[in-house]
């Protein structure tokens, strides 16, 4: 039967959870335009870098780049902030994220650090200190942050890293283990120093012990809560994960992000009591094997939804991991602990790519995934303007066909901000032409 | 009684239309260009026509290409890198890796048994596609069919830099001004599109044999130039522009085989040979 032209849907949100999360962005950045008023201190800080529990426990309120230039992007209100850097010869091939919000600083402080007009979601507030860091995660932070104080010179800044060891088939990492978290845990004090030095405030040791004590519980309720979503029909996929992922990646260490998975825990229990999934014809289980989403297009992943595809797992934004599995070694320092869960969560797939031929632990991780989770196909988005991602998609694509099954992949390509990158009919026709691949694995597999 | 089933492959500039009884029975292709756009039904009737066939003696039909959607006496539709898959491997059965530039994209597909095992696209950029030759022609002012044979006189192939389309053009231009001969810019701008093509197919595994389609796989200059880069032979199907629709084709007869076999009830659009609705 002839398809027919459908009407465009917004996308449909599959948990209460998810469709909540707005509340929690909208919190994040007012926190950061209000605390002057309130006595409170802003660091403009990046997203896995170890010290969201140090921020935490010292009052200090986070601004997150990475957050605020993914609503521009979903806002669809990137494109002036993006013009305003480029005006000042940022490329249009740098971390969009890093000049979208370069962007919007530049047009802040032209207004003396006053709110910039028409800002989505009223912004972010300008700064007290920068907390660069790359974290072996992403190159651009160490240069955004310095980049950033040539509009904000008067605003310290503490770049900071944090390695983990590479992987080598041949070496036994655990035995490189204690160097790097030794290195890691200094590197976390002097941003103790930094932030006490420059902020006058003093480290409450009780206090940082719990707020870390709070993450863990926070990073357990996270996995019990996603893994539910092995259910068939899976009662969560990755285009409300996009969503879910902000408490576990922006208020790590408060109440609120615990609170939250608890109830998402609870809420997937419903549905899979109900028997609710997120298609209407579950046919498809798919792995979001790589990349950062255009948060501009959230809308393909209900493309997907309603073709039968669906998204039960993720590599992106899975920030956490279930503690008891990284087999932490105990301490009584909070940020030695901090260090060796940091650590722990990049490498516990190393012993794993030891055992596995040719193997790569990315690789591994999207095995353990596509197993668990019994998907049939994985999905990368090759974001341009995210090196961090980016590279090493084809690779781990290849690799996982050589090692472990000829599953099928689609690598799609935009970027996270940057819409001119984008065109949604394309986009549309390789999901077309990778479901009706799927299917003739699915086929080959029936036979 | 014997069946006929047909494909469409509404391209970016041409439609394809292959009827399919035991046999070929007829193709045709026609422009798809603008004006065009509502007369896919003229493409069909024509090709009906070679065949000595009307719509009613079609038994199943599968509209592909980017304009499959708007088909509206279609009974299914399948993405273009299915049907190029599946007729490519009709035509030549040993070919694993297939390149297919079209008007307005070029594509990589790998097959595995006639299917399809992984494909890249890139329309992102005109470079590496039909346009790319189009707007070259253009600037030379030589006929496009002529592009290939006259690349073959070449002596030295000239170094084309841009990867943009718009700025080629401008060195392109340039190059001429400054002596260059017209042969040997062609020469160029098919080495440019052979590595854009390569560079794209790179990301899939690249295995033999290797086939071309589309509108490019008429050009003889840029296959022997995809031949250089690619370090292999390059085989093309006799008529490399209709194994979209042709796959198409092969699709319906299986779609309309199977049904017969399982017993189960086959749906149909029910829609008549009437203009394709782009724009309505």
């Amino acid at each position: 039967m002839s398809e027919e032209k459908k009407a465009k849907t917004p996308r449909a949100l599959a948990t209460k959870a998810a469709a909540s999360i707005g509340k929690f962005v909208k919190n994040n950045l007012a926190s950061s335009v209000t605390a002057r008023s309130e006595g409170k201190k802003v660091a403009y800080a990046y997203i896995a870098d170890g010290q969201d529990e140090i921020m935490r426990a010292m009052d200090i309120v986070p601004g997150w780049g990475e957050s605020f230039a993914g609503v521009c992007s979903a806002r669809r209100d990137a494109e002036r902030f993006l013009q305003k850097a480029e005006s000042d010869n940022f490329s249009r091939s740098l971390c969009t994220y890093a000049t979208c919000t370069l962007g919007f600083d530049m047009i802040r402080e032209e207004l003396n650090g006053e709110p910039v007009p028409g800002a989505s979601w009223g912004g972010m507030g300008r700064p007290d200190v920068i907390l660069g860091s790359g974290q072996l995660l992403c190159d651009p932070r160490f240069k955004w942050p310095q980049a950033t104080q040539h509009y904000l010179q008067d605003v310290p800044i503490f770049v900071s890293n944090m390695y983990y060891p590479p992987f080598d088939p041949k070496v036994d990492h655990k035995e490189q283990e204690k160097f790097y978290v030794k290195y890691a845990k200094d590197e976390l004090y002097a941003c103790v120093r930094f932030l006490e030095k420059h902020l006058g405030k003093k480290m409450d040791w009780d206090r940082l012990a719990a707020t870390v004590e709070l993450s863990d519980k926070t990073w357990d309720i996270f996995i019990d809560a996603y893994e539910l979503r092995k259910a068939v029909p899976t009662p969560m996929d990755t285009g409300d994960a996009m969503n879910t992922m902000v408490p576990v990646t922006f208020n790590l260490g408060t109440q609120e992000a615990y609170d939250f998975y608890k109830d998402l825990y609870n809420e997937l229990k419903q549905k899979i009591a109900e028997g609710k999934g997120v298609a209407q014809n579950e046919k498809y289980r798919l792995l979001w094997g790589a990349g950062l989403p255009s948060w501009f297009a959230l809308g393909d992943f209900q493309y997907f939804n309603d073709k039968g595809a669906v998204f039960p797992v993720e590599i992106t934004y899975r920030g956490g991991e279930k503690t008891e599995r990284l087999d932490l070694p105990k301490t009584n320092d909070p940020l030695e602990h901090i260090a060796w869960r940091w650590m722990r969560y990049w490498t516990h797939w190393y012993d794993k790519a030891r055992k596995r031929p040719g193997s790569l632990p990315k690789v591994e991780r999207i095995i353990e995934y596509i197993e668990d989770y019994k998907c049939d196909g994985v999905v990368f988005h090759s974001a341009f303007s995210c090196r961090s991602w980016h590279a090493g998609i084809i690779t781990q694509a290849n690799v996982l066909k050589k090692i472990y099954s000829d599953i099928p992949v689609l690598i799609m390509e935009g970027d996270i901000v940057d819409i001119s990158s984008y065109n949604e009919a394309d986009t549309h026709a390789r999901i077309d032409a990778f479901i009706e691949t799927l299917e003739t694995a699915k086929k080959k597999g029936r036979k | 009684m014997s069946r006929h089933f047909a494909g469409i492959d509404i391209g970016s500039t041409m439609t394809k239309v292959v009827i399919l009884g035991d046999k070929i029975e007829a193709s045709y292709i026609g422009p798809t260009g603008p004006e065009h756009r509502k007369l896919a039904n003229k493409v069909m009737e024509e090709a009906l026509s070679r065949a000595n066939l009307s719509f009613k003696d079609l038994d199943y039909i599968v509209a592909t290409g980017y304009g499959r959607i708007n088909v509206p006496f279609a009974d299914k539709q399948v993405t273009e890198i299915t049907c190029h898959a599946r007729g490519l491997h009709y035509f030549l059965p040993t070919v694993q890796t297939i390149i297919d530039i079209g008007g307005q994209d070029s594509k990589g597909i790998k097959i595995k048994n006639g299917k399809v095992s992984g494909f890249v696209m890139n329309d992102k950029c005109a470079a590496g596609t039909g346009r790319f030759m189009e707007v070259i022609a253009d600037a030379l002012a030589v006929p496009l069919e002529k592009l290939g044979e006259l690349s073959l006189t070449a002596t030295k192939p000239a170094f084309i830099s841009s990867t943009c389309t718009v700025f080629a053009e401008h060195e392109v231009t340039n190059q001429l001004a400054n002596g260059e001969s017209t042969a040997n810019l062609v020469a160029g701008i098919h080495d440019a599109i052979a590595a854009r093509v390569f560079g794209l197919l790179n990301k899939l595994k690249i295995e033999p044999d290797v086939a071309v389609t589309g509108g490019g796989a008429k050009n003889i200059g840029l296959v022997k130039a995809i031949e250089a880069r690619f370090k292999c032979k390059i085989l093309v199907p006799p008529e490399p522009l209709i194994t979209g629709a042709m796959g198409a084709a092969l699709i319906g007869k299986e779609t309309y085989e199977n049904s017969v076999k399982s017993g189960e009830t086959l749906l149909r659009s029910g829609k008549g040979l009437r203009e394709a609705t782009f724009f309505n």
